[in-house]
């Protein structure tokens, strides 16, 4: 039983890393504009069809379709962020709305370029196991869960110590003020919602080289990584990773214990849980105030 | 000038009375599929095999041509109930098509409340047949799948098996099923259901190896699922003899799409691959669909290829005897007795048809080869044989 449970949690470690990577370009949009980009699950699936276009068409790693998927997929990020910049009037239900949109229409271009078929990497070097003392995992889960720790420190960073990082935190935290002190909010959530692309980039990568794809995943995505933002509480980016990995290890632990038809449902219930208790999420706003 | 007046509204009368008997010929017939959602890609097999089986009925049947009509249920029900309303509205005479036991159960409900035949072959719930819908008929069912499954576990007489099964319907059904029967033989089943939504398999797998410690490991889900557990168990690698899976697995494209996860690898098929067409339809069959879609024809095609032509032909006797706005197709439909692809069809009171037997093929060497029964084999079995 124990050597059951240390390889859950080590399953579920891993697979939360994955969430995270997902789930952080939401987390950032729905911090600095309090927008739901409803086709961020599109936008990273975008960036996984890249992967295979680069594997299957040029014989690379996916790996290799990183820079490529940067370019497409932030200005596909950006293209999003210009039409809902247009929103005038209550802009949290009407970006809903719009987002909703942008992401069917993203998920049936994939759909017309790709076909329906699932894909996944053909990298057998990527694919195969690893053990690290009891544990065992597919080397590009661990690679990438070491890309998500890297790319979320960056960011961490990026947030605390540049003149961007700070003007994005500043419009989060209180839009008006952060006019008056000169910042141009309009200019600072573009930003975010490049930054916002980079980051699903890496994540669609990523999941092409552990995950199946298909062109209707894109829903579900975003699903996940909305529910890791609101359990990490709007606007904390340390708090992505650990709702992230609390999730995987939820889910990971549920079908060790119990059932793996639960799977799904114990996220769902730990998510319900933490907002009935803690109304802001683990780090939310009021909470780090306190 | 007088004459050539005459001749040219002469003309014209024989034109009008020529186009109306050939628009009088042609019979719409709907097709409802998913060809978006998540059921897109086994949406868009079927309806190739619809499209071919309408290319091979128009050039072969003479008399009667078929013009299909297409509208995408998205792979949600309640679309798919709105899909057979509006074919219902364009004036189909039937409905060929559907996938996933979900969809095709409230849409055939529709097809049946409109008078239209509905037939299938992406549905194998057993409730399907069991409400008393009168126009509903399937040419595939569980029991064909489970005979096929259970037959090849006999031969290579497995003592214990863990079956992962996704939680949708049909999966459940089956696997259900599947265990049962399994049970009743003496043979140790584990069970382990599974959500549609989930990705990471390796948990499972554990519980495989560390917990339930059987010889095989067998899948009932779809083309994601298979590749999630086979890389699951490539990494955890239990000790198992075989790995063991229904529809969407043996097939040329998951031999071609994942070289590295398929080797050794047990699947339902009726044909092995290179493909062998030995009778006039398959060579029709084949020829066809090369030529509208220039790649090898699948599963897929064939289901929904022979589903369409039995559809067309029940629609053309009907068509000769003047029934066909009297339920005449469905009266046709009943008396269906034929050879096909996927052998045998006839239908029983309930519309499923009574002689469904699948086959179980391995991968091997890139690869289809049927294993069973041993009158359908191609190859030799390979057990104990694992893909890594």
């Amino acid at each position: 039983m124990t050597e059951l449970i240390l390889q859950a949690l080590y399953s579920g470690l891993l697979q939360g890393g994955s969430y995270a990577l997902i789930a952080l370009g939401l987390a950032l949009v729905f911090g600095t504009m309090k927008v739901i980009n409803l086709a961020h699950g599109e936008l990273v699936l975008l960036a996984a069809y890249i992967a295979y276009s680069v594997e299957s068409g040029l014989g690379l790693g996916p790996m290799f379709a990183i820079p490529i998927a940067l370019v497409i997929v932030s200005l596909t990020s950006v293209g999003v962020y210009l039409i809902v910049s247009r929103i005038k009037k209550d802009r949290e239900i009407n970006s809903l709305i719009l987002t909703y949109g942008i992401g069917v229409i993203l998920t049936n271009f994939i759909l017309l370029v790709w076909k329906a078929d699932i894909r996944s990497t053909s990298s057998s070097w990527l694919q195969e196991g690893i053990e690290i003392g009891p544990f065992f995992s597919m080397r590009s889960e661990v690679i990438f869960f070491g890309v998500s720790l890297v790319l979320m420190a960056a960011l961490w960073r990026w947030l605390a110590t540049s003149w961007y990082g700070r003007a994005v935190r500043a419009v989060s935290s209180n839009r008006d003020a952060a006019k008056l002190m000169g910042i141009d909010p309009g200019r600072t959530e573009l930003v975010s919602f490049l930054v916002a692309g980079i980051l699903a980039a890496f994540a669609g990568v990523a999941l092409f080289s552990y995950g199946v794809i298909q062109p209707a995943y894109g829903g579900a995505l975003t699903v996940k990584a909305f529910i890791i933002t609101v359990l990490a509480g709007i606007g904390s980016i340390p708090g992505v990773l650990i709702a992230a990995v609390l999730l995987g290890v939820a889910e990971a632990l549920t079908v060790t214990l119990a059932s793996s038809a639960l799977q799904e449902l114990s996220g769902m219930v730990l998510f319900l849980l933490v907002l009935f208790i803690m109304p802001n999420g683990l780090f939310g706003a009021q909470r780090r105030r306190g | 000038m007088k004459r050539t007046y005459t001749r040219i509204a002469m003309a014209a009368l024989v034109a009008s009375a020529w186009l109306s008997q050939a628009s009088a010929d042609e019979f719409l017939v709907g097709a409802e599929i998913p060809l978006t959602g998540n059921l897109a890609r086994v949406g868009a097999g079927m309806q190739e095999g619809i499209m071919v089986a309408a290319e091979v009925f128009n050039k072969t049947n003479g008399k009667h041509k078929v013009k299909i009509v297409t509208v995408d249920d998205e792979s949600a029900p309640a679309k798919a109930i709105a899909a057979v309303e509006k074919l219902a509205s364009q004036g189909v005479v039937a409905i060929t098509g559907g996938y996933g036991s979900n969809n095709i159960s409230p849409a055939s409900d529709t097809a049946n409340k409109l008078g239209l035949v509905y037939i299938t072959s992406g549905g194998v719930d057993d409730s399907l047949v069991a409400s008393g819908r009168k126009n509903f008929f399937r040419i595939n069912n569980t029991a064909g799948y489970e005979k096929a499954m259970l037959g090849m576990l006999a031969d290579v007489g497995a003592k214990s098996v863990s079956i992962v099964y996704s939680t949708k319907d049909a999966t459940t059904g089956l696997a259900k099923d599947v265990e049962k029967a399994l049970a009743a033989r003496g043979v140790k089943v584990t069970t382990h259901s599974f959500d549609p939504a989930i990705t990471d398999f390796k948990p499972i797998i554990n519980k495989i190896k560390l917990q339930d410690k059987s010889e095989v490991v067998a899948m009932v889900g779809y083309e994601n699922d298979y590749v999630g557990i086979i890389r699951a168990a490539r990494v955890l690698k239990p000790k198992i003899k075989a790995m063991v899976g229904v529809w969407s697995l043996a097939t040329p494209k998951m031999a071609a799409d994942f070289p590295d996860l398929m080797p050794n690898v047990f699947g339902t098929a009726l044909l092995p691959f290179p493909t062998e067409f030995k009778t006039a339809d398959g060579k029709a069959f084949s020829d066809a669909y090369k030529q509208l879609y220039k790649k090898e024809p699948d599963y897929l095609g064939q289901f929904g290829y022979v589903q369409s032509m039995l559809l067309f032909e029940a629609i053309a006797r009907a068509a000769d005897k003047g029934t066909i706005k009297k339920g005449g197709v469905a009266e046709e439909m009943r008396k269906t007795d034929r050879e096909t692809l996927i052998g045998r069809v006839q239908f029983a009171a309930n519309g499923d048809n009574q002689n469904f037997v699948h086959r179980m093929a391995q991968h091997q060497d890139k690869k289809v080869v049927i294993v069973w029964p041993k009158e359908h084999a191609t190859g030799k079995l390979a057990y104990p044989a694992v893909p890594w």
